[in-house]
């Protein structure tokens, strides 16, 4: 009792002094452009935060030392000690889905903040009432995504995007294809992976929006040539590197970007049928040990400055309005892209496992 | 307990002395039946819409669907195949070391044990790295010498599967077969010889036979441990879509999760392996093997020749290198690199791996804590446990014993995945979910039969005098334990706690299902790692190595694990 009495006075104090001090306010980058009443809520929640000490949040593609980079990066956006922890755990999109499902039926939410590439499962979730209603003011700048069916107003939107394209080791392999159909009729039998479906949600999700592109036939004739299955993209860049793949179908932008900066050669290519485009789908969860840590979390990833790292160290693309990328080779820009069109908040997770029961047919995995 | 004033002090005593031995055998049955109880209602209960309905619905499903079956024959396969290999290497290296006088047989005694104490994930990765296909440093070394790119032996296969497999469990065989050779009455192989019996036909009709509970349980063990085994499948043949018995189980409990089939599926699998602990019981009690008769007898050493010198030692170097020497240096050689190419460049060079799951990564820091809090209080509460149902087991009298003694044992079958999935079902909405503490008591629950049998094995060897002798001089039942019989068995309980603990640290069937944000361990977090870099998962396992490694030298100080 006496703890919980002396962590409320704490509180309040922080809080009132956030309030009378707007000077302190000013001092970070978070308030910049804010008025007084702004400034004031967001010292608010600063305060709340700190009382709260930690954040958990789990991702499907940031690295953990892209995540070095951006915890140091929000300890600065709003004048946090190191002493405020952040905890990042990267799972698969499959082991994530696992996870949070176990946890919301065993009613014991364990992460504040998640970013998922599964957008079917994210609009299910949503309607249970699994995300908090926290519209940040960086809403206003995905504005079109959320048009665009990449995010519901107040409870989620994409931090970023990615696709699983065909990638391959050029000083291994010569490929200077464009499309999807050049690219399987290169690749030597069983010399190349593609996305494991029973194992990874966004390969699923994946298939699901390439499978009304290239019609059931193309990959019918990809099952002859007897793939390796990889739910991993760090697998499946890493049989690129040493050659044991030609091809990863279901490459990842990322890792390219990653490999590529460590001295590798690998190489991406949009191809021109058009992709299915990932959309890194970020939430509060309405049970989050630490709301308010979440908030200030979902505010940065979102910003210009959290939008900034994201693309730069882990080549996702920005939907953010007016977002220019620094690596556009690899992640281009959001509007100059040839997205396979799925509406995902109607695709419903029935009709996702009838595609993963048909590509299991395909495939025999 | 002992403050009923009606009670005499005698019955006090007896109060004291038979309770906690129960206390022990009553937790170690619950550890067992309530997670299996859990599991089998859960595989009775179909949910129609929000109402569950007591159905058998997942077990006609169990026998209709055909990816269960191939699971099953895939299992069978590698469970079979590992066995038989393990047999075979294990019988021979122990039959070197103990009846021949090859050079260096006593440091090879000790060798041959190591990969015992390894992890066979570990393993796995090093063998990827050492012959994955056309990228394996095997095959980048010699197409450099030759000047050709080939593909080499499929590792990601059934065949992969039980290479691994069957490096890592012939310490098992060994064991179990080392000491019967070595107390083996050499008049029975003389009898044979002198009757004109051929070497191999006296191996063959005498020896083997006379080998035969040791060889029937080594069998067993290996064969259900390695159908059971979810991280070298994990590893190996995932990729090319092989499913086996424990991957499906994983697959079943992944979002979209079925845990009524899953649970089902489990069941299954526990009542196969009670039916072979049975069929292996019913079996070596019909038969009597005295292997040690009553005159004095000398173990029969023979005297190689030279092929035979170069044979038995180039089946232990052998041996050696590709359980432990090579894969080690593999993880060696990806640790130390940058990028991981296939080619090691010792120009870039670097530690960079090691130190960022050291220092820089919280998660790994943090998952290296949960292994060595899960190890050391895991494998103390864990001794404690089966010291006290390894008294009840040699020194109560119990009718039931024999029933009890089979019931404790069986977690020792019971695939690791599938013991995580019934504490999964059985915790799942209590506050044990997500905590350490779940960890632990699986731990426990997976792995006592280990100790109570090591602790056994040296309780049935001091005689119970030296406990009567205390108490007709007045020592209490708590004195006694104290002063005489917990001194005596003081090396058999430091070896079972290094046992457990050696297992604890690189556990992962068992961990794989309930672990939580903040409760990873070392194996989780190499799973996790792997997402990331095999740079940092070679780091990691090496940092593993090394506690397993000083586990095994801690081992090897105590006098039990010479008697073992």
């Amino acid at each position: 009792m006496k703890i919980a009495h002396f962590a409320s006075i704490g509180v309040a104090a922080l809080v009132l002094g956030g309030a009378i001090c707007p000077a302190v306010a000013q001092d970070i980058p978070a308030a910049k452009g804010m008025n007084d009443i702004e400034r004031a809520s967001l010292m608010q929640t600063i305060a709340a935060a700190k009382a709260e000490g930690a954040l958990n949040y789990s991702d499907t593609i940031i690295q953990p030392t892209t995540n070095d980079v951006l915890v140091s990066a929000f300890r600065s956006y709003y004048g946090l000690a190191n002493t405020f922890t952040v905890n990042y755990t990267l799972l698969t999109s499959g082991a994530m889905i696992t996870r949070v499902e176990q946890e919301l039926s065993a009613n014991r939410i364990t992460f504040d903040v998640a970013a998922i590439g599964s957008p079917t499962w994210t609009f299910e979730r949503q309607k249970t009432g699994a995300f908090l209603n926290y519209r940040s003011g960086q809403y206003d700048f995905y504005q079109d995504a959320i048009k665009a069916g990449l995010g519901v107003d107040g409870y989620f939107v994409l931090n970023g995007g990615y696709a699983q394209i065909p990638i391959w080791n050029t000083e291994i392999f010569d490929f200077k294809g464009k499309s999807y159909k050049d690219a399987l009729a290169a690749v030597p039998a069983g010399r190349f992976s593609i996305g494991d479906v029973v194992q990874s949600e966004s390969h699923l999700t994946t298939y699901a929006g390439l499978r009304q592109a290239l019609g059931v036939d193309y990959f019918k004739d990809m099952a002859r040539k007897k793939p390796t299955f990889v739910g991993r993209s760090e697998l499946s860049a890493q049989r690129i590197l040493t050659g044991q793949d030609m091809m990863a179908f279901g490459g990842n932008p990322s890792r390219v970007h990653q490999s590529n900066q460590k001295g590798a050669k690998l190489k991406i290519f949009y191809p021109e049928e058009g992709f299915t485009f990932l959309p890194q789908m970020t939430f509060i969860f309405a049970k989050a040990p630490h709301p308010n840590a979440a908030k200030l979390w979902i505010d940065f990833i979102l910003s210009e400055t959290g939008q900034k790292i994201l693309a730069d160290k882990e080549a996702l693309i920005s939907a953010r309005a007016g977002f220019q990328s620094p690596i556009p080779d690899i992640a281009p820009n959001f509007s100059s892209l040839k997205i396979i069109k799925v509406d995902w908040e109607k695709m419903s997770a029935q009709e996702l496992i009838k595609y993963r029961d048909e590509w299991v047919s395909i495939f025999n995995p | 307990m002992n403050a009923d004033p009606h009670l005499t002090p005698k019955k006090k005593r007896m109060t004291l002395q038979a309770s906690l031995p129960l206390i022990g055998v009553g937790v170690g049955i619950l550890l067992i039946i309530g997670p299996f109880l859990a599991g089998l209602i859960r595989s009775l209960l179909l949910w129609v819409g929000n109402d569950p309905q007591v159905s058998l619905a997942n077990y006609s499903w169990l026998l209709t669907d055909t990816r269960i079956r191939t699971a099953a024959l895939n299992s069978l396969i590698c469970g079979l195949g590992a066995m038989s290999v393990s047999l075979v290497l294990g019988t021979s290296l122990a039959w070197i070391v103990s009846r021949t006088n090859v050079p260096g047989r006593e440091t090879l005694r000790t060798l041959n044990l190591i990969p015992f104490f390894f992890s066979p994930y570990v393993g796995a990765i090093g063998w990827i790295f050492l012959i994955a296909p056309y990228s394996g440093l095997m095959q980048t070394s010699l197409g450099s010498l030759l000047g050709v790119s080939f593909e080499g032996p499929n590792i990601y296969s059934l065949a992969g599967v039980i290479w691994i497999l069957s490096l890592f469990y012939t310490p098992y065989v060994y064991l179990f077969v080392i000491s019967p050779l070595q107390r083996m009455d050499a008049a029975f192989e003389d009898a044979a010889r002198v009757h004109g019996a051929s070497f191999w036909t006296t191996i063959r009709l005498v020896t083997l036979p006379l080998l035969q509970p040791g060889l029937l349980s080594a069998a067993l063990i290996v064969f259900v441990t390695s159908a059971g085994l979810f991280d070298v499948p994990l590893a190996l043949t995932a990729t090319k879509g092989i499913r086996t018995m424990p991957t499906e189980v994983f697959a079943l409990v992944r979002y979209p999760s079925d845990l009524g089939r899953a649970a089902a599926f489990g069941i299954f699998i526990t009542a196969i392996t009670i039916v072979l602990t049975l069929w292996q019981r019913a079996h070596l009690s019909k038969r009597r093997y005295e292997i040690i008769s009553g005159k004095g007898y000398k173990p029969r050493v023979i005297e190689l020749r030279t092929t035979g010198t170069l044979i038995a030692l180039a089946i232990e170097v052998l041996y050696l290198l590709t359980s432990v020497v090579l894969p080690v240096l593999a993880l060696v050689l990806v640790a130390l690199s940058p990028l991981w190419t296939g080619r090691f460049n010792p120009a870039t060079a670097t530690l960079a791996n090691f130190s960022y799951v050291l220092f820089d990564y919280s998660l790994t820091r943090q998952a290296i804590l949960n292994s060595l809090f899960l190890a050391v209080t895991g494998a103390t509460l864990g001794v404690m446990l089966s010291g006290l149902q390894s008294y009840y087991l040699i020194r109560v009298r119990s009718g039931f014993k024999s029933f009890i003694d089979a019931i404790l044992a069986l977690p020792l079958g019971i695939p690791g995945i599938v013991l995580s999935l019934f504490f999964l079902i059985f915790a799942i909405r209590t506050p044990l979910y997500g905590t350490l503490a779940i960890l632990l008591i699986a731990y426990i629950a997976r792995f006592f039969p280990f100790a109570t049998r090591t602790i056994s094995a040296m309780l049935s060897a001091i005689h119970p005098e030296l406990e009567e002798s205390a108490r007709a001089n007045g020592a209490t039942w708590a004195q006694t334990m104290r002063f005489v019989l917990l001194p005596l068995l003081r090396p058999a309980l430091i070896a079972a706690w290094i046992m457990l603990f050696i297992i604890f640290i690189r556990e992962l069937g068992a961990s794989i299902l309930l672990y939580a944000s903040g409760t990873e361990t070392i194996s989780i977090a190499m799973l996790l790692l792997s997402e990331n870099s095999v740079g940092y998962v070679a780091a990691l396992a090496l940092i593993q190595l090394v506690l397993l490694l000083t586990g095994f030298s801690l081992f090897r100080l105590t006098k039990v694990s010479a008697i073992q």
